[in-house]
């Protein structure tokens, strides 16, 4: 590999790589926008000049690739910073600056950028601003919302649409100082990924219309999660503000989503505001409910599983919601009643579709985690009922007890005929964290954690096994599902009261197949592949 | 001056539209000896000549035409650039319309030399007459065999289309041009590759301008040292066309060898305009820094006016009288750079824009030594850092404003006397 020098530091990189990534290894950071890592190499921003030996003029460092050893590059010259600041002002002089009501304040490349590399007076005196009038607020499509204003016309955005999504919606209009980046007539940016343009425009130009005016980014927590909306398996940082999540921002991930996230997934976590949340556990006595502590729910819960003198089966519904740990446990339960009853119910959803390097990845499950829930035990023992006997059929009614580990499984959680059907069990125990017309009905609902709030793994569709942590507490009557199946189980198995989730992990590499040789310390950050159902998983088209 | 007209021979002799009669007058002559040479000799002959590109940036051909790799997977192009669009420039116009043959013979030698199969014409959109003349020309060509699948009877094949413009100053720049030629937004393309490697679409290419393949055509019927003989020195050599407009009596274009100086050029075309002093003049179009009273015997060549800090460009020569307001000619021409900046990169948007608003400021009379400093300081930001050559040559006029007329106007400003009058170049009564 070649090596180049960048401000006397010395670096090797593979043949190719391009100076602000070479600079990146070595913690020299080269200012740039129009520059992206996925996408093609402009060099239009003019922001990343470097002086390289042997050159006369400056260089953009987006656009020179080292290629052989001897490179010798600088970073801070007088004629590189002059420049930096020349373009700087000529960024700002006909920005409107109206920073106090721009939703990309506190992550803007131009504050940062203008901070570091600009200066605080304006030599633009007397001129009128170039402005584009009527295009403060064009609605690019039904995510994304362009300020011409404020645009710098770096065209991430148009790129994106040309070499990422394929669709190319937005295009470069008219020319010198009124230039503009638009949507063609009758073509709005609509395409199932259209909301990243957002989080690729360095500045303000493109806000998301969901986003917009929700909150100042500064006072946003950012905590690294997976998003729960297909099962894809996209990397996120949840970005909320005491615990209420106000985006999702795509993480990266180059061997799932890359730098991309789809406007689906983006709006999942609305769904934590949409339903109400289940806040206390809660019994049902004699027909009236009330409110009640964690003991006695879960008191009652274990006397109606250790009660023989009910007839019918026990049985166990999880959901594609829950993680692989969690089916663990929910499933062991099941095997300490001796019930064969357990079944996982996942809605297959409208395809989901992500870019990353090495193609796509297609997702068609609604919930992330239907294999790892599988692969966790989740599934029907012998002579088993399985979960289409329960929802459409009337194998509930059979039931002496009947667990419902997810309070929000699917559609069918909130159709009242699938309700009535579970309800029909003896006795009905619902857990999640919405409080949805299924828990409603519930003889006992238990309150949960909802993924944010909690830890464990999911396996996404290429069987690829990652790790989400949570991003904030639950509320305080809430429990993590993890351990409120471990006290269940723990009351059937005193062997494995107290277990840690890296424990219960262990638990199930021990006794799982598919998790064999996998410790919960050691799952990497990017995820690990379950080599045994890769093979089996479906390939996606296209 | 007596000289021999090379370039323009065939300027008045409208048998020369057609194939037999611009055979006839000897041409296509050349193309038959070099297909007769292999394509390095070619390539080494116009090497010798010395020519350097006449379309504005003064390359040598033939290191052009060397740096396309001989051997390549992918099919090579000649793409002539007819897209003329410096202000003040109007050369390339009359060889079109008047010996058309002469430049498709010219294309068709540099095909023979890099191994091309297909020459682009791309030409100015507004030049309806050009290519009118030039595709039937090209139809010519092909009914005659000169073009084609057997070009000459040798088996080798040789295309050529042209390809109307729509009007952007920008398409000349070579990569700009690529992307309009390949159906894409007039925006050039950051370099490297360069066109010889990664051209049109995707393909080695070679972009010449008009007046340098039709100086091939020549190269190749007279010899390299006959080419070499012409102008003042081994670097600088050749005929060369020069299109002079302004002040002046009789403007138009007129052939003479490299190096003639203004004002050797000013009195072939009947001297200033009514007798009137000289103030400026523009040595090479738009781009080009303006010089003064005290630069006219410089030789307009490509060495001896960058020494002046100027440039020879395209060699449209621009005279203003002293009538003239330098001020207000400046931010004309400022405002054409804004206007036609295509306006991908930042310096060259913003600045060009910029400039032409303190010009403006000051040319109302409204301005003060304080924005000829700012203009001082923002003028060396908007070319070097840009993306293309668009950015530098926006810089000339202003910086050459500056630099030779920055005491006379700030003396103006301080006293509130400036501007010039704002007239008519011309009283339209006088010029019959």
């Amino acid at each position: 590999m070649p090596t180049v020098t960048i401000d006397d530091r010395i670096v090797e990189v593979p043949a190719g790589t391009n100076l602000i990534e070479a600079g990146q290894r070595v913690g020299i950071q080269i200012p740039h926008y129009c520059w992206h890592p996925r996408l093609s190499v402009v060099g239009q921003c003019r922001m990343c000049m470097v002086e390289i030996e042997g050159m006369p003029k400056l260089q953009t460092a987006c656009s020179t690739q080292v290629v052989k050893d001897g490179m010798v590059v600088r970073t801070k010259t007088p004629a590189v910073l002059e420049a930096q600041r020349a373009i700087m002002e000529f960024l700002l002089i006909n920005h409107p600056l109206d920073c106090p009501i721009c939703d990309q304040a506190g992550e803007c490349a131009l504050q940062d950028y203008g901070f570091k590399h600009g200066q605080a007076f304006s030599r633009f005196r007397y001129e009128e601003k170039r402005t584009y009038p009527e295009k403060e607020r064009v609605p690019l499509g039904p995510h994304v919302l362009l300020n011409m204003n404020r645009c710098i016309h770096c065209t991430r955005c148009v790129r994106f649409t040309q070499e990422i999504s394929g669709t190319g919606e937005i295009g470069f209009f008219q020319r010198g100082a009124r230039k503009e980046i638009g949507v063609f007539p009758g073509r709005p940016l609509d395409n199932p990924l259209s909301a990243n343009v957002v989080d690729i425009c360095p500045v303000g130009a493109l806000t998301s219309t969901r986003f917009r005016f929700a909150e100042r980014v500064w006072y946003l927590d950012k905590k690294p999660s997976l998003c729960t909306g297909c099962d894809v398996g996209c990397n996120v940082t949840i970005e909320h503000r005491r615990g209420r999540i106000r985006r999702y921002k795509p993480r990266l991930n180059p061997e799932v989503n890359d730098h991309w996230l789809c406007d689906f997934g983006r709006t999942t976590a609305e769904r934590y505001d949409e339903l109400p949340r289940l806040l206390a556990p809660r019994i049902r006595k004699d027909g009236t409910e009330r409110a009640t502590g964690w003991r006695e729910a879960l008191d009652t819960t274990t006397q109606r599983l250790r009660a023989r003198s009910h007839e019918g089966p026990l049985a166990f519904l999880g959901s594609g919601f829950l993680s692989s740990e969690e089916a663990f446990l929910l499933a062991a339960l099941a095997d300490a009643v001796d019930s064969p009853h357990r079944a996982i119910w996942v809605d297959s959803g409208p395809a989901r579709r992500i870019p990353n390097p090495q193609g796509w990845i297609e997702g068609r499950d609604a919930a992330p985690n239907r294999r790892g829930a599988e692969l966790a035990g989740l599934v029907p023992g012998k002579g088993g009922i399985d979960a289409s006997e329960l929802l459409v059929g009337d194998a509930a009614a059979r039931c002496s007890f009947l667990f419902v580990a997810d309070s929000d499984f699917g559609r069918a959680a909130h159709d009242p005929k699938v309700v009535e059907r579970l309800r029909a069990a003896q006795f009905l125990v619902v857990m999640g964290w919405a409080d949805t017309p299924l828990a409603r009905v519930a003889d006992i609902a238990l309150p949960v954690a909802t993924h944010a709030e909690r830890e464990g793994t999911f396996v996404n569709v290429e069987g690829r096994l990652q790790r989400f942590s949570p991003a904030f507490p639950p509320p305080s009557q809430v429990r993590e599902a993890l351990s409120v199946l471990g006290e269940l189980l723990a009351r059937f198995r005193p062997d494995v009261a107290g277990r840690s989730i890296a424990e219960v992990f262990a638990d199930m590499a021990a006794q799982r197949p598919a998790f064999a040789g996998r410790r919960w310390e050691a799952i990497p950050a990017t995820g690990t592949v379950l080599e045994s159902i890769a093979r089996v998983a479906p390939a996606a088209e296209g | 001056m007596a000289f021999e007209k090379v370039l323009t021979r065939n300027v008045g002799h409208p048998e020369a539209l057609g194939v037999r009669g611009y055979r006839d007058r000897g041409g296509y002559d050349a193309l038959a000896r070099a297909l007769r040479m292999a394509p390095e000799e070619v390539v080494e002959e116009v090497k010798r000549s010395g020519l350097r590109g006449r379309g504005g940036a003064g390359f040598p051909c033939g290191m052009k035409w060397s740096f396309v790799p001989r051997q390549h997977p992918k099919p090579k192009y000649i793409v002539c650039n007819a897209d003329e669009s410096e202000p003040g420039t109007f050369k390339d116009r009359l060889l079109m319309e008047n010996d058309p043959h002469q430049l498709l013979e010219g294309c068709v030698i540099a095909g023979w030399a890099v191994g091309a199969n297909t020459t682009y014409i791309y030409i100015r959109g507004e030049y309806t007459k050009a290519a009118r003349i030039l595709e039937e020309a090209v139809r010519d060509a092909y009914a005659s065999g000169v073009l084609g699948e057997n070009v000459l009877g040798t088996g080798f094949r040789h295309d050529i289309h042209v390809h109307r413009g729509a009007g952007a100053y920008i398409c000349g720049e070579e990569t700009g041009l690529l992307e309009s030629l390949e159906g894409r937004l007039g925006q050039p393309r950051v370099k490297p590759p360069f066109p010889a490697v990664v051209g049109a679409f995707g393909c080695p290419t070679v972009i010449n301008n008009v007046e340098t393949l039709c100086c091939v055509t020549h190269i190749l019927q007279r010899g390299a040292d006959w080419f070499k003989g012409i102008g003042p020195d081994e670097r600088n050599t050749g005929p060369k066309l020069y299109a002079i407009s302004g002040h002046v009596e009789r403007p138009g274009t007129y052939e003479y060898p490299l190096g003639i100086t203004f004002r050797e050029l000013l009195e072939g075309c009947g001297g200033m305009y009514k007798g009137r002093g000289l103030k400026a003049y523009i040595p090479g179009g738009a781009s080009a820094p303006m010089l003064g009273v005290n630069d006219q015997e410089i030789p307009l060549a490509f060495d001896h006016l960058a020494r002046a800090g100027s440039m020879l460009g395209s060699a449209a020569v621009i005279v203003m009288d002293e009538t003239t307001c330098v001020v207000r000619a400046t931010l004309r021409l400022s405002r054409f750079f804004a206007h036609e900046s295509c306006g991908q990169c930042t310096p060259c948007r913003e600045g060009t824009n910029w400039m032409a608003k303190i010009l403006t400021r000051i040319e109302s009379g409204k301005g003060t030594e304080a924005d000829l400093d700012l203009l001082a300081s923002v003028v060396p930001n908007v070319g070097g850092i840009s993306l293309c050559a668009l950015g530098d040559a926006a810089q000339g006029p202003v910086k050459s404003l500056l630099a030779k007329f920055g005491d006379e106007i700030r003396d103006n400003l301080r006293h509130g006397r400036y501007p010039l009058p704002r007239q008519r170049f011309f009283d339209p009564g006088a010029a019959s």
